[in-house]
């Protein structure tokens, strides 16, 4: 390029000239657009379930004919030995204990962000969908008026050797407290959170630069509340998977994920209101429509319109995605219509609810932590609790049902404790209680990995997220225990 | 044809019973009840290992045969009725509600 001084040498400048011209076609077009179309994969994976069938299994032809003669002689012996094996007690209480048999719950590893300084709690976790990948969201208890912290996500990738317990791999800063985060059931790279200004967010950890891909905004359509709980939910076919988000304004909103505008919008959309509290909670002179704070929500695991709600009065409430309850009062604006999804009222908490979750393997059972200091235990279809455990530990800020064995819950209190119950070896008494926190700090969150079953998580207050390896008697399955569960839960008439 | 299909539908129909599979002296399946994936690897694993069963049993006593062989799991119990040209494997699940 210094040749342009030289003003003799100019007919070699056009040459030069040209040279420049194809380098500046050379320039591919930007790939930014093939990223896009790459984040339809999960309208793609749905479909590709579906083409297995299509593939058919020859099966071979019965060249001797002996068949029918076959099944005649060796049919009714089957069938005695089927018979014979539903009536038989020969292997109850039959357990093999082939795997090494640890019995005790070790903590594997402490994590930790530094640049926090023990100023953040752990808000909550989440275990990506292929299980390898533990996400913590941090934010601060104390707020006296609009948020202005400064915030992180942090994820660590366990399944990498050189794991550096205070380095996490990657962090990702929101401009205020991050309340909850939920990784995307099927992609293990999306994850959405909720913002204690009321922001819904979604990052896709795959991307170098900006990862945040869309964001609900700060407008009349998100929550004016802090965020309690994002959820992702499938549909009743089992096909398309949505973003759910539920917060302290009452609202419950589906949103709808626009790539292209980056915003998420808002669906459908519910209103828990003071008209759906039990008779002797409601006070005089509040009118019917006003909000109830929600804190925690949780989806049924075989029916997919039905969830179930924990609120800051106590109280939870069964709801259902297609109820035509009363709609949201006047005072409410909002770009969709909001209606109340209450269908059934459970007997009250004595304190705001801190988690609710429906059991992955009875149909009828959930479970609920609250500030009461009590774990219950409900049946659906019963407004009295089946069980209430108090383990005397101060508030209980979350509980959780175990991924593989039906009667274990996991539960973690303001005391800095991690207890594991087995309802099948003690109702009242824990198997394990292990300290989770270092200086008896609570433990907010308490996550199981549904992947790699013997792996669990919590977080506690001063923003330390410790991965614990369960006892091998936790994962071992009997068989037995849903029916064991479905025992305690039936509703007997009585 | 029909009585081979209504015997293994009365089977089938048992409570319970998860699946079953009839497999040829080839270990190929001729008739099943369950999908592609879980039917070939059924049929390929459980012919080897009812193959090493009847050779074990007729090693201890050459006049001796293998009649039925059951192989109980934590989540369910498999039955495998052995013949010179078949084989019947039925999955059942003995702690079905």
């Amino acid at each position: 390029m210094f040749i342009y001084a030289v003003s003799s040498v100019r007919p070699l400048e056009y040459v030069i000239l040209q040279y420049i011209n194809d380098r500046e076609t050379q320039t591919t077009a930007l790939l930014v657009s093939d990223e896009a179309v790459q984040s339809y994969k999960t309208v793609d994976e749905a479909v590709q379930t579906d083409e297995e069938p299509k593939r058919k299994l020859r099966l071979a032809e019965d060249t001797s004919g002996q068949l029918a003669n076959f099944l005649r002689r060796t049919e009714p012996y089957i069938i005695k030995q089927l018979t014979n094996n539903l009536r038989s007690r020969a292997f109850d209480g039959y357990d093999v204990d082939l795997e090494d048999d640890s019995t005790s719950v070790t903590s594997l590893h402490t994590l930790t962000y530094p640049s926090l300084q023990d100023k953040f709690q752990v808000t909550s976790l989440s275990w990506n969908s292929t299980g390898s990948v533990i996400g913590a969201s941090y934010g601060q208890q104390e707020h006296e008026d609009w948020c202005t912290h400064r915030s992180v996500m942090c994820t660590w990738n366990l399944d990498r050797t050189g794991i550096v317990a205070d380095k996490p791999d990657s962090k990702i800063e929101v401009d205020s407290c991050l309340m909850y985060i939920a990784f995307h059931p099927k992609n293990p790279a999306i994850v959405a959170g909720g913002s204690f200004n009321g922001e819904v967010l979604l990052w896709d950890l795959s991307r170098e630069d900006d990862m945040l891909i869309a964001t609900s905004g700060l407008g009349q359509d998100s929550h004016q509340e802090p965020v309690t709980k994002v959820y992702w939910i499938t549909d009743a076919k089992g096909k398309k998977i949505y973003l759910v988000s539920a917060s302290g304004d009452g609202k419950i909103i589906q949103w709808k994920i626009d790539r292209k505008a980056q915003k998420l919008l808002p669906k459908e959309g519910f209103m828990v209101m003071t008209q759906s509290l039990p008779r002797q909670m409601k006070v005089k002179g509040v009118r019917g429509d006003r909000e109830i704070g929600v804190t925690c929500l949780s989806y049924h695991s075989e029916d997919r319109e039905t969830f179930i709600v924990g609120s800051e009065t106590g109280v939870i409430f069964k709801c259902s995605m297609y109820s035509q309850g009363p709609p949201a009062g006047s005072h409410i604006v909002s770009s969709i219509p909001l209606r109340s999804p209450v269908t059934f009222t459970y007997n009250p908490h004595h304190g705001p609810v801190y988690a609710v979750e429906c059991s992955p393997f009875h149909r009828n059972a959930f479970v609920s932590a609250s500030m009461d200091q009590c774990i219950r235990l409900y049946s659906l279809l019963q407004a009295q609790p089946v069980l209430t455990i108090e383990p005397g530990e101060g508030y209980v800020h979350s509980a959780t049902w175990s991924p593989v064995k039906a009667t274990v819950i996991a539960a973690t209190t303001q005391s800095g404790n991690l207890l594991i119950y087995d309802l099948k070896q003690g109702k009242t008494v824990p198997v394990h209680n292990i300290p989770a926190s270092s200086n008896k700090e609570p433990v907010y969150a308490c996550q199981f990995n549904p992947q790699q079953t013997h792996l669990l998580a919590t977080g506690d207050g001063k923003g330390r997220v410790q991965i614990f390896k369960l006892s091998s008697k936790l994962q071992q399955v009997s068989g037995k225990e849903t029916e064991f569960l479905g025992n305690l839960v039936n509703v007997t008439a009585e | 044809m029909s009585e081979v299909e209504e015997t293994i539908k009365r089977i089938q129909s048992h409570k319970g019973v998860s699946g079953i599979i009839i497999v040829n002296a080839d270990g190929i399946p001729i008739r099943t009840t369950l999908d592609n994936s879980t039917t070939v690897q059924y049929s390929g694993l459980i012919h080897q290992l009812a193959a090493k069963a009847k050779s074990t049993v007729r090693d201890l006593d050459p006049q001796n045969d293998l009649t039925f062989l059951r192989i109980r799991s934590k989540k369910h119990e498999i039955m495998v009725a052995p013949d010179n040209e078949y084989l019947l494997i039925v999955i059942q699940n003995p702690n079905a509600v």
